[in-house]
Formats: C-alpha cells, structure tokens, sequence
C-alpha cells in the first residue's frame, strides 16, 4: 500500500470521520438494547442517561404474556431446518451439475439465479392460496420451504462454483479405489466444500432468521417465529417501546452473535456473491 | 479393477446426476415457478379473501385495468423508483468514503473496525425498521440532538409528515445496507494490484486523482454488479417501510410490495395485488434483470 504523505490535517479528518462512522453505527443498537432494560418513563427521557440500573421487566413480560419462548424455539428451528435443506439440496444438485459434466448444467446454475430477481410479495400471494389450499398453512413447514426456495438458487450456484475447483483426478483415483459417485460425494467432495457450506450457513441463516413476509402470512400463532412476534408490536398505531425492544433485542443479538463467529465467511460470501455476480 | 466411467452418460442410462439435480429442481418449481405463473393466471379472475374456487370469475385485464385508475397504486411504484435511486446513491456514495477509508488504515486497525461496521448488515430490516422509529419519534433522541442546535421538528419532519417520510425510510436502509457495499467494495480494492498506485505516485498523482484514474475504472465491473443487485433488492423493499412508517403518513411512503400486500391481506382484493406484484416483477426485470443478464453475458463471453 502506498502510504502518501499526509499532513497532520488529513489525519486529523480522517479520525474524526471513522468516529462518525462508529458512532452511527453503533448508537442506534445500542439505543434499542438499552431501552430494554430501561423502565418505561425513562426511555423517553432525553438526553438519555449513559448509567443506569438494568431492569429486566420487559424481558420477563414478553417470555411470560406474549410467548417469546416458543417464538424463539420457532425461530430456531425454522432457520436451522431450512440451513440444513438449502445446503444439502444445493450442493447435491451443484455436484449433479459437476458429474454430467455438460455446459448445460453452469448456464442452469446461472438461470436459477434470476429467482433472486422475483419480488417476495409476487411468489407469497399465489403461494399463499396453494398452501392454504393444501392445508399447509400455519405450519412450520410451510415456512421453511418458502425460506429454502428464497435461498436455495444462491447456495446452489455457489457450491456450483466451488464443485467446479475440484480437481477431476481428484474424484477418478476415489472411483478407481471402488468409491461409488455417491460416496465420493460424502467423503471427498463434501469435506472439501467447508468453507462453502461455512458462508452458505450464515448466510441462510440470517435471512431466515430475519425474514418477515413469508412468516407473517405463513404462520399462526401456534408457529410464529421471532419476526412475526416483533411486528406484532409495531402493527399498532403506538409502539410498547419497552417490550418491543425487549423482543427486538431477542432476537437480534443471537444472530449477531453468529454473525460476529462467522464473520470471515459472511465476508466471503457476499464478496463471492455480488464480485463474481 | 475395472474403472466405471465416473460422468453421466445419457446413453448408458445413468440418472444419478438427474436425480442429484432433481430436489432442487423441485423446490424451485413448487415454491417458485408454480406460485408465479399461477398468481399471473390468478391475475385475470376477480379473487377475494374466500378461496373455494379462485378461478371462477374470469375478469380479463380488469385488474390492469383498475391500476391505470388507481392513484395510489402509482404513488406506490413512483415510491419504490424513488426508493431504489435514492438509497443506491446513498449506499454507494457513504460505502464507497468508508471503504476508501478503511483500505487506507493500518491492517490491524480496520481488522478491528469491520466486524463492528458489519453488524447493521445481520440485523432484521423489520427491527432497523423498529430502531428507526425510536430515533424519529418526536420524544426520541433525533430531535433531543437537533435541539442541541436550535434546530426542532418543524425543520425535519422525519416520518410525521408526507415530505419526508419516504426520506426517512431511505436514511434507515442506508444505516443498514452501506456496510455491504463496503465489505464489497474492499474485497475489490484489495484485487488491484499496489503497482497501480506506485507507478501513480511516482508520476505525481494524488490520493484523489488515483482514485477517480485508477481505483474507479477498475472497480466498473464490481460497481455494476453491486448496482443490479441493489437495484433488484430494493426495489421490493417491504420490512423496513412495515416497520417505521407503515407507507404513511397518506400513502406518502408506501412502496409496491407494501400496497400489494394491504390489498392482498387487509383489502381482500387477491387477484388485484396479483396483478400489482406482476407488474412489480415485469418493472424488476425490464429495469435491473435484463441489464444483469446481458452484464453476465458479455462476462461469460470474456
């Protein structure tokens, strides 16, 4: 890197623009995690108070009145079902494309990612007449194959891409040593992929985990996952900011955290996604 | 040992590639082919919220019809072009300062900066949505800062009036989705090459002109892609409107998708919002799908 010589105003500048970069960044999360342990009156007060004691009231009225506990379990399990679905599908598919060897099977990697170009709302209100139809509605499942749809044509063309990297000698010595396609697969080809299936993972992840519109139509009480449980907060004309940041709190910062363990393949992902496009 | 041929072969009648294909292959057509030709084919009949029998008013282009009368529906498309123009210039200007920025900074340091930029980017937009909301309330600490400079609600409205809602709603998207141009546009800047820079020095350029001679044009290709993908993500922008404006106030903010699923859900009107999500789709594809298709093309091609 170049290092061109910089005055001590240049320097100065550019410090103060990362801390305004920090600092918007970071005050409005911290707004929202914060308000959660705040008593109500004081969540209005301004300036707001940097010290203060943590009450977990809210917390305790949302698990105990509003059912976060099971939205919560709903959430999981949702996410973590359609990860494993996206992943598994999509990297069997990609080495189906790999093993026909044909150029057909890229450009219908590439076709399928045109799907990423279809709005939400035009697939939900057919899809949603055709579950209610087939009286799927309401349950988890419906959400987690509209969630794997939504992701499956992006995991797929990057183990497609992946797949691609692996050397053809690699896969004929397993067959020449009796490794059936299939085994190879599990065995070589699979373990190979980690750092695929590592960004493919938090990326699913996330947008199940986040996903309001399929959820918000899909589910009932009963299957709520996180989301759906935090817009039933701001559907109203005035916010219980108390709770709702209690619930948002909930359930951002498992995801968060997440994301902060997979921090260098989230990176990667979404460079892959948008840089080789 | 005799070796099998590992590849699919048609002719020998090896379907394992076609059924490796064919789980994907299926989710694919149930949960999107299908609700979508379905719902264009829905678009014609006069549906409402009773489902015993969808296909039974045929009501030709009435629905399309009804969008040329519908003013709101107009609003709700003019909405989302504004939408999509005014938080792509915004993410790509602010992504583009900060990921400048941070190339420039010591490795260390900015390994230090990214996660904790990167954070907005895992967060629902439903809840940036909700974060937003605080922030814009009349009690919130937006105008407890504008306070601090005599400036007070009647200077920025923020989402309580019809000028500035949409504004608003642009401003939340921008917090959350600039960490991903950055993290893009740094994945870009670390593929040129150092010479580049070197050789621009020693000719006597500065950081400003290297960056509008060297890093811009080479970053064409990374822009362009960011760009339709922006474009595409955007302009079916939903949570975050849901969340912080509901498309008020009087209809000032409401976007495509959010229209579509008033009249789908609350309105009754299924076919109607069928016919709207269509031509949603149809402006997405012919604006940013086809663009990207021949963007593809032309790379493939290279």
């Amino acid at each position: 890197m170049v290092r061109f010589k910089r005055k001590w105003y240049v320097k100065l500048m550019m410090a103060v623009l990362i801390m305004v970069a920090l600092v918007w960044t970071l005050v409005p999360i911290y707004i929202v995690v914060s308000n959660a342990f705040r008593a109500t009156l004081d969540i209005h007060q301004m300036p707001p108070q940097l010290i203060f004691k943590p009450i977990f009231i809210h917390f305790q009225r949302i698990f105990e009145f509003d059912n976060f506990g099971r939205f919560f379990r709903n959430s999981l399990v949702i996410s973590t079902t359609t990860t494993f679905l996206s992943i598994m599908m999509g990297s069997l598919a990609a080495y189906g494309v790999k093993l026909c060897r044909s150029s057909w099977g890229r450009r219908l990697s590439n076709t399928l990612l045109l799907g990423r170009m279809v709005p939400a709302i035009t697939i939900l209100i057919p899809l949603f007449i055709m579950m209610n139809r087939a009286g799927l509605t309401g349950t988890r499942a419906a959400v987690i194959l509209a969630h794997t749809s939504l992701t499956l044509p992006f995991v797929t063309w990057l183990m497609t891409g992946f797949i691609e990297g692996i050397p053809d000698e690699l896969l004929e010595a397993a067959n020449a040593e009796g490794c059936s396609r299939l085994m190879a697969f599990f065995r070589i080809v699979f373990p190979l992929l980690r750092p695929a299936v590592a960004s493919a993972a938090i990326l699913v992840m996330q947008t199940s985990w986040n996903e309001l519109i399929f959820s918000l139509q899909l589910t009932n009480i009963r299957t709520f996952p996180l989301t759906v449980g935090v817009a039933r907060y701001v559907g109203a004309v005035s916010v219980d900011w108390g709770r709702s940041s209690a619930a948002a709190t909930i359930t951002m910062v498992p995801i968060i955290i997440f994301g902060f363990l997979m921090q260098k393949y989230l990176i990667s992902g979404m460079t892959a996604g948008a840089v080789k496009g | 040992m005799k070796t099998r041929n590992f590849y699919w072969s048609l002719e020998k009648g090896d379907l394992l590639s076609v059924l490796l294909i064919l789980p994907t292959f299926l989710i694919i057509f149930f949960i999107m082919i299908l609700p979508l030709s379905y719902g264009f084919l829905l678009s014609f009949f006069d549906v409402g919220f009773g489902l015993s029998n969808p296909t039974e008013n045929f009501i030709g282009l009435d629905n399309y019809r009804r969008f040329l009368n519908d003013s709101i529906a107009q609003r709700a498309i003019l909405n989302t072009l504004i939408f999509s123009f005014g938080a792509i210039a915004g993410t790509f200007f602010f992504g583009t300062v900060n990921a400048v920025l941070l190339h420039k900074l010591s490795r260390r340091f900015s390994a230090v900066l990214r996660p904790l930029l990167i954070m907005p980017l895992l967060i629902s937009p439903l809840i940036v949505g909700l974060i937003w909301r605080y922030i814009y309330d009349p009690q919130g600490i937006l105008y407890w800062f504008l306070g601090l400079f005599g400036l007070g609600i009647q200077h920025f409205p923020g989402v309580t009036a019809s000028s500035t809602a949409l504004l608003s709603t642009i401003i939340a998207h921008w917090w959350q989705v600039t960490p991903f141009i950055i993290i893009v546009l740094t994945a870009g800047l670390l593929s040129i090459p150092e010479e580049y820079y070197e050789a621009a020095y020693v000719d006597g350029a500065g950081a400003f002109s290297s960056f509008f001679r060297i890093t811009l044009p080479l970053l064409k290709n990374t822009y362009m892609v960011i760009l339709l993908l922006s474009g595409v993500d955007t302009f079916r922008v939903f949570d975050i409107i849901f969340s912080l404006t509901g498309g008020g106030p009087n209809n000032s903010s409401v976007s495509i998708s959010i229209y579509a699923h008033s009249q789908a859900f609350n309105q009754a009107n299924m076919s109607y919002a069928m016919a709207l999500s269509t031509i949603a789709m149809f402006i997405t594809f012919v604006v940013f799908g086809i663009p990207f298709i021949r963007h593809n093309i032309k790379k493939s091609k290279s």
